[in-house]
């Protein structure tokens, strides 16, 4: 069903017209495509595209009312005698000898002046340009005006320029003859080497086999049933085939009358072009042929990056160290004051790993931001969990996407892994710990404790000086009595039990908090980290899906 | 008929260009010489059909062309040949679409015995014509095994249909070839696997055809070949024909095909029968009227043929050679590739281990909660006791929990640097192997990554290794110190306190930064299986269970490499396949030599008469 319709298609599409702005339009989105795709798809992948950009913005800044044909044929079919014909002069030289012409030869119908930066672009050389002008023969020459006729050389001679030349010149015209012969029109390098790349050219292309007059009229018409097999073969089903002899003109009639549509219609350039858009596009179809992805990468993924950077990051330690800090400091304001000195001897967790301290003032947070960290470098391990982190990252980010982009994206994700440990080391440096102030209730409980040790001292100086007191024979002061004890006893050892007691009843409350400390220190370092993972790792790679996106886009809109 | 080496042959050839021989092999007494040949050529087909080229590299799909024609070549035409020097001239008939070889064919046997046509490609399937009495032999099959033999028209190109022409003489044959240019390329194959088996080569080509491209590489592949070569210029207009013919002639002095005889046959109508008219093909068939009446002559032609043949064995198969000799280097080359990944991966698991970095992290961790505080260590001595009651309770007592979470992290950090380096190698191996072609080309996506079980089985590797380490520790227990200690500390504690140790095994003095960061436990780690066990039983202990470990790692590490090895094996399909060519053609190179086919001293082609040279 689907085949029907595409051959309606395809038969229908010669009359189709182009519009040359939709053309511009296409050609921008090819441009567009191959800036989106630039530096993540090998090169030598998009010269085909590169080529059409230039050679259409070029084609269509020079004379759209000129259509170039090519006599494009293999040696000995008769290119030279079939232009000479249309020609109606001897323009290209014909003979036996084999290959005959080496160079193109061009001839323009109507005046030369347009034609002449057509003809330069197209790199015929001026001795080899001929003129057919009007006014030497009857009107029925000017239904060809705007006609630019080329003489190729073949391409399927010993002379190996001949084809490079063939080569580069079938790249350039809007419209394409194809000249084979009874002898030759089932040769390879015809069929295989030119006519399957016009696949998407049909609407400029035209068959045409020479030399008709060598058949008896019997079998010509099996040669062109032949011919038109071979060329369904080829892609090329619905292409115009037409039978010449170059010897009368009444054997070219058909080709003539083919050649006064294409110049009337002035489009062949832009199917040409169109053709070629096509072509490219096809090409490169396979480049961005999935979806974008959605939501990549995962939560999962992302969760496991984020681990990962932790660790390697040292996210534990400092955290452990936070807790120890917090333990630390806590019991340096809340410890008994008695033994509270030997503590001081003890280096700080958080000061040994080059974190800010609890004592820093405000008007130099900005030095302690961008000091290093002493955070125990990653091991190994935690190395190896990094990369495996990234690479799975990229690898679900880049599973589905077509060839190129999985490794561009692997690339992405591992662009800035150099910066990585410093991004890491400065998230840790600059995250807020939480450490900086001192809470209150410490404050409170070393209030107390200096309170309860005071009343101690204070029991202990009222003794003492009871006892010197007696030492001196003088008089002791009557003490207070609480009940039946002293009160500078009372304040004595109360203040000392006091103390041990609040020290006590602190202490399980300071584990608690220390661990509370450690576990908003952990998040926020996480969180730290994972904005880190986030920048240096998910950006990079999102930049990659955005331009595989844009690229997808780019070239559905080239594709209309 | 007559046999090699015959001085009747020598003398009675006809004259044309000279032709090297072999002086100092002349004077082999004939008879007993071509004994050795076909032994040797038998020899050389077995080695070209024992090499492969599997590998992509630039030089292996010409090889892979090269040996299926030579192996051709020596089956259908250079085996059956030699084994019967007298069998009757096979003059194929070759050349582009189109240019009328069919209808040269019939025109010279008289018969409508080829289809000739408009469409192109006309012949499909050879046809071979013989005089009645050559028929038995072109029947046998010697000649052209490959095809089966006929007698009606197919369009099955595996089939060689025979017809018999009376009106040929004995002793010629011609064979209608396929083309060589057209769109069928079944036909190009046929028509290379005929023309080498020639005798003769029958070359047509026309007025518009001879600079062709693709013609003029198969004429200089014939040349090479040292192949008895007619050249027939066809369809040429009659007013063209001597500038064509002059053209051409020159085109084939260039070539150094100077020798060959051209005919010109003129473009002309063909008659009811669709044969060409006698004026027309008079020459030709003169000429080969005489070359059928002259038995010397022909046994010159063929044995031009035939020692051409033979003398182009050697420098193709030494080109097949260093195919293959390229295809054990390429295989090597990547080998190599994947094993340097994989050495890296490797050395960075040595890393890992002796710089005793990978213990921190998780393992100290639990090592802490293991052994208790880290503030033991200051007063080590003092605490052994308890420690000591702490890790026997701990290890008999309840099932303790933190020696099963050491473990634990033991296992969950050596899987975790498998996993990384041996993801890591793969990719390497992976790149390198992508920027080589023939790597490009065996590569598939999967073996970017690590094999999927490679977490399990990396797992598995490392309880292996932590049930090794316990059975060293119990297996170590010779001395009766070491027991009595080790029992006191259970064979488990022990165990971990090894693995600790190989981890942290150059952490004997610690480093400034470790002290700093309060990793001292390691040293503490090291102090306490010092107390244990005395320091140079822990350094053998330790030393055991690492090479262990590596050992394992580099098991590991080859399954992984097998994957991409495994690809490069089938390049090697013998010991050396390129010296095994190299040594066959050179017996058959002695051979030839020595069977006098060499020293005929001219080619037995006629000059053309009435035809133009």
């Amino acid at each position: 069903m689907t085949g029907i319709v595409g051959r309606m298609r395809a038969a229908f599409r010669g009359d189709q017209r182009v519009d040359a702005d939709d053309l511009v339009a296409r050609l921008d989105a090819v441009r567009r495509f191959l800036h989106a795709v630039d530096g993540q798809v090998p090169d030598s992948r998009l010269v085909t595209a590169h080529t059409l950009v230039e050679r259409a913005g070029t084609r269509l800044a020079l004379s759209r009312d000129h259509t170039v044909v090519a006599l494009a044929g293999a040696t000995g079919s008769g290119k030279s005698s079939l232009f000479n014909a249309l020609a109606q002069l001897d323009l290209s030289p014909v003979g036996v000898r084999r290959p005959t012409t080496g160079v193109a030869h061009g001839c323009v119908w109507g005046p030369l002046d347009g034609a002449t930066r057509l003809l330069d672009w197209v790199g015929v050389l001026p001795r080899h340009r001929f003129v057919r002008e009007s006014a030497l023969d009857a009107d029925d020459e000017t239904v060809l005006h705007g006609l630019v006729l080329l003489d190729l050389p073949d391409f399927d001679s010993v002379q190996r320029s001949h084809r490079l030349e063939v080569d580069r010149l079938l790249g350039l015209v809007d419209l394409v003859v194809w000249v084979v012969d009874p002898q030759k029109y089932a040769d390879r390098v015809i069929h295989a080497s030119y006519l399957r790349e016009f696949q998407r050219h049909r609407d400029v292309t035209l068959v045409v086999l020479n030399q008709a007059d060598r058949l008896s009229p019997a079998e010509l018409p099996r040669v062109l049933d032949d011919l038109r097999r071979l060329l369904d073969a080829d892609g090329l089903d619905g292409v115009p085939l037409l039978a010449t002899t170059a010897v009368d003109q009444a054997g070219m009639t058909g080709l003539r009358e083919a050649l006064e549509r294409a110049v009337a219609e002035r489009q062949a350039a832009l199917r040409r072009l169109s053709g070629d858009v096509d072509t490219v596009v096809a090409g490169l179809g396979e480049l961005v042929d999935t979806d974008v992805p959605r939501n990549a990468p995962d939560e999962d993924t992302v969760g496991s990056l984020d681990r990962a950077l932790a660790g390697a990051a040292g996210v534990p330690a400092v955290a452990g160290a936070v807790e120890g800090a917090y333990r630390h400091r806590a019991g340096a304001t809340t410890g008994w004051p008695v033994v509270r000195g030997w503590r001081r001897l003890r280096p700080d967790p958080l000061r040994r790993l080059h974190l800010p301290g609890p004592a820093v003032e405000a008007d130099q947070p900005a030095e302690s931001l961008v000091a290093a960290t002493s955070v125990p470098d990653p091991t190994t391990a935690q190395r190896s969990a990094l990369g495996l982190a990234i690479r799975a990252v990229a690898d679900r980010a880049g599973a589905d996407l077509p060839a190129p982009w999985p490794d561009a994206v692997t690339t992405a994700a591992r662009s800035r892994l150099d910066d990585l440990p410093d991004a890491l080391d400065h998230a840790i440096a600059g995250t807020d710990l939480g450490m900086n102030r001192r809470p209150l209730w410490w404050r409170l409980v070393g209030g107390v404790q200096w309170l309860v040790t005071l009343a101690a001292l204070a029991g202990l100086g009222w003794l003492l000086l009871g006892y010197g007191l007696r030492v001196l024979g003088l008089p002791a002061p009557e003490y207070p009595r609480v009940g039946e004890v002293p009160l500078p006893t009372l304040l004595l050892l109360g203040g000392l039990l006091a103390g041990l007691l609040v020290a006590a009843v602190t202490r399980p409350v300071i584990r608690w908090a220390a661990r509370r400390a450690r576990q908003r220190a952990e998040k926020h370092l996480t969180a730290a980290v994972a904005e880190v993972g986030d920048r240096y790792v998910r950006t990079p790679v999102r930049a990659v899906l955005d331009r595989y996106g844009q690229a997808r886009d780019a070239l559905r809109d080239a594709a209309r | 008929m007559t046999t090699n080496g015959d001085p009747a042959t020598r003398s009675g050839a006809p004259t044309v260009a000279a032709r090297t021989g072999s002086p100092d092999v002349a004077e082999t007494p004939p008879g007993t010489t071509a004994d050795g040949l076909p032994a040797a050529l038998t020899g050389l087909r077995a080695a070209i059909g024992a090499a492969r080229f599997p590998l992509a590299l630039p030089s292996a799909e010409p090889a892979r062309r090269t040996a299926s024609a030579l192996a051709d070549q020596l089956d259908d035409y250079l085996l059956p040949r030699l084994a019967r020097l007298d069998a009757p001239l096979l003059v194929v008939v070759g050349g582009s679409t189109g240019a009328g070889k069919s209808t040269l064919v019939n025109s010279l046997v008289q018969a409508r015995v080829s289809a000739a046509g408009v469409l192109r490609p006309t012949t499909r399937s050879p046809v071979l014509v013989c005089n009645p009495a050559d028929s038995t032999w072109f029947r046998q099959g010697e000649l052209l095994p490959g095809l089966t033999r006929t007698t009606e028209p197919t369009e099955d190109p595996r089939t060689l249909h025979l017809v018999t022409a009376p009106a040929l003489p004995a002793g010629l044959a011609f064979l209608d070839a396929p083309d060589i240019d057209s769109v069928v390329d079944a036909n190009r194959a046929l028509a290379g696997q005929l023309l080498a088996a020639a005798d003769l080569w029958l070359f047509v080509t026309t007025a518009a055809r001879y600079a062709d491209a693709v013609p003029w590489e198969l004429l200089r592949s014939a040349r090479a070949r040292g192949a008895a070569i007619a050249m027939v210029l066809d369809r040429v207009p009659p007013e063209a024909a001597d500038e064509v013919a002059a053209h051409l002639s020159e085109m084939l002095a260039a070539q150094d095909l100077g020798a060959a005889p051209l005919f010109v046959l003129p473009e002309t109508w063909v008659d009811g029968q669709g044969l060409l008219p006698d004026k027309v093909t008079a020459p030709l068939s003169a000429w080969f009227a005489r070359l059928a009446a002259d038995a010397e002559a022909r046994a010159a032609v063929v044995r031009q043929t035939l020692d051409g043949a033979l003398a182009s064995l050697h420098p193709t198969v030494e080109a097949l050679a260093e195919a293959a000799d390229e295809q054990v280097a390429a295989a090597d080359a990547l080998d190599e590739r994947v094993r340097a990944a994989y050495r890296g991966a490797q050395r960075t698991v040595e890393d890992g281990l002796v710089d005793g970095r990978l213990l921190r992290g998780e393992v100290l961790a639990r090592w802490q909660e293991f052994v208790g505080t880290g503030e033991f260590f200051r007063t080590l001595e003092a605490r052994v006791g308890r420690l000591r009651d702490r890790v026997v309770a701990a290890m008999t007592g309840r099932p303790a929990t933190s020696a099963a979470e050491l473990r634990n992290a033991i296992e969950s950090q050596l899987v975790t640097l498998l996993r990384g380096v041996s993801s890591e190698a793969a990719e390497h191996a992976y790149t390198a192997w992508k920027a080589h072609p023939a790597g490009a080309a065996l590569l598939e996506p999967g073996l970017a990554h690590p094999s999927d079980d490679l977490p399990e089985r990396a797992e598995r590797l490392v309880r292996d290794w932590q049930r090794g380490v316990l059975d060293l520790v119990r297996a170590e227990g010779g001395d009766r110190r070491f027991v009595a200690r080790t029992a006191a500390y259970a064979v488990n504690a022990t165990g971990l306190a090894v693995m600790i140790a190989v981890f942290a095994s150059t952490a004997f003095i610690p480093t400034g930064l470790e002290v700093a960061t309060g990793a001292g436990t390691t040293v503490a780690a090291q102090a306490v299986l010092q107390a244990i066990f005395g320091d140079q039983a822990v350094r053998t202990l330790a030393n055991k269970a690492r090479t262990d470990l590596l050992e394992r790692v580099r098991a590991l590490l080859d399954e992984e490499a097998a994957r991409y090895l495994t690809r490069t094996d089938e390049a090697r399909p013998g010991a050396d396949a390129g010296a095994e060519l190299r040594r066959a053609a050179g017996r058959v190179e002695v051979a030839r030599h020595r069977s006098g086919l060499a020293d005929g001293d001219g080619p037995g082609l006629p000059a053309p008469t009435g035809g133009r040279r």
